[in-house]
């Protein structure tokens, strides 16, 4: 054999074993990353899985004041005595339901004193993310849930609305959540309920149960358990509203 | 100097770039849609209720995980981990997006795809754009393509594991 074969013999073998080390590294970094990749992403549902297990023990039922006076499994305020039930979800920083309660809500006020229907008021909080972090959602919701508590639910609701703040905004203060309960004859009782936060836990309940119930966004206007919406998801009219009525009316 | 055989390995000098491009891209939607639903996983758990494919309590559990989720994918992208499984994954969780937008599309419901957003039910008369949604994920699935199909890319761990430059 030759020096030069020899040589080339010789620098074949090193580069073959370099390339078996090269592919072993790679498959090592691989087999490495890809543990890591799924380690990671697991981690990850864990703390997801975590944070609801936590969050949900908000809405336990020995965390949750319920007020005495709501209906509807709890979740609800009953305004009238009429046949036909109306169940209104809304949340005082929705401009829409400000709008709903604006167009529609002296006809309910009249088929209620015509003893027509049973509105019930489920104060929900699904904006509690546009009143940069003060929650308004749910305050104004606890706050709504305090007033009915002192037999003032009907009065409170009107001058949330009144008062609405901007959506986006940092909401009404609770200072300001109890000057309008005064201002509707609302007491001390009310005032140490907003001040404590009583029945905050209680509006994430009432939200919770709105979303196990299919319902998306506020308002959503249900009559008779038929959900009444105008054409496109739209805010139904009066008009449409109470043609609702009547059908379940028969 | 024969052009014909130039641009080829141009191409193949770009392709590094490109991927990076593509990895980055991909990082930053998956982090930014995770950081804008993990504030508030009570509002993500209704969206993804919205979609109606799942009972409630199941969509709150993959309305809390998915925002942690696609924050890890985002991590794993942006460092460049297992770069072709993390695109394998990311095309996966596309593929799946793009099927329930399709499919709440073809009931005909009214949502917010909840995409870059909490989602929910439409109010006020405005409409679902599910078609600029689906074109939106398409997009982003073409990014996760190049990865797949090209996985090397510049500033990654994977690189750096490897011993590259």
């Amino acid at each position: 054999m030759s020096k030069g074969n020899r040589d080339r013999k010789a620098a074949q073998a090193r580069r073959i074993v370099e390339q078996q080390k090269a592919a072993d590294k790679r498959r090592k970094v691989t087999i490495w990353t890809t543990v890591a990749v799924f380690a990671v992403l697991i981690v990850a549902g864990g703390i997801g899985w975590g944070v609801l297990a936590n969050q949900d023990k908000k809405t336990e039922a020995s965390q949750v004041t319920t007020p005495s006076v709501a209906v509807d499994e709890g979740t609800a305020f009953a305004v009238g005595s009429g046949p036909v039930t109306v169940d209104l979800y809304e949340d005082f920083m929705c401009p829409i339901c400000n709008e709903f309660e604006q167009q529609t809500g002296s006809t309910i006020d009249k088929m209620v004193t015509d003893k027509r229907i049973t509105v019930r008021y489920h104060p929900v909080a699904i904006l509690d993310e546009a009143s940069n972090g003060t929650k308004y959602s749910t305050r104004s919701a606890g706050a709504a849930a305090a007033a009915a508590q002192d037999g003032k639910f009907t009065e409170y609701h009107k001058v949330l609305y009144a008062n609405q703040p901007e959506e986006g905004s940092d909401g009404l203060t609770d200072a300001k959540l109890i000057e309008l309960g005064k201002s509707v004859g609302l007491g001390t009782t009310f005032e140490a309920a907003v001040n404590d936060k009583t029945y905050d836990n209680w509006a994430t309940k009432v939200t919770e149960t709105f979303a196990s119930r299919g319902y998306n966004g506020t308002p959503t206007i249900v009559v008779n358990g038929k959900q009444v919406e105008g054409p496109n998801n739209t805010l139904p009219t009066t008009a449409v509203f109470e043609q609702a009525v009547q059908a379940a009316e028969g | 100097m024969d052009l014909k055989q130039q641009q080829p390995t141009r191409l193949t000098a770009a392709w590094p770039w490109i991927s990076t491009l593509a990895r980055l891209g991909l990082a930053a939607v998956f982090l930014i849609s995770g950081g804008l639903k993990v504030t508030d996983l009570a509002a993500s758990g209704r969206a993804v209720n919205a979609y109606d494919l799942m009972s409630w309590e199941t969509a709150k559990v993959v309305g809390a995980v998915q925002p942690f989720l696609e924050i890890a994918l985002g991590l794993l992208l942006l460092i460049g981990i297992a770069t072709r499984l993390s695109a394998a994954i990311a095309a996966v969780v596309l593929v799946i997006f793009i099927g329930g937008i399709v499919s709440a599309w073809a009931r005909g419901l009214q949502i917010d795809c909840g995409c870059f957003s909490k989602g929910g039910e439409l109010t006020g008369g405005r409409t679902a754009q599910y078609g600029l949604d689906i074109a939106r994920d398409v997009g982003f699935l073409v990014l996760a393509g190049i990865l797949l199909w090209k996985p090397r890319t510049r500033f990654s761990l994977d690189g750096l594991l490897l011993g590259e430059r």
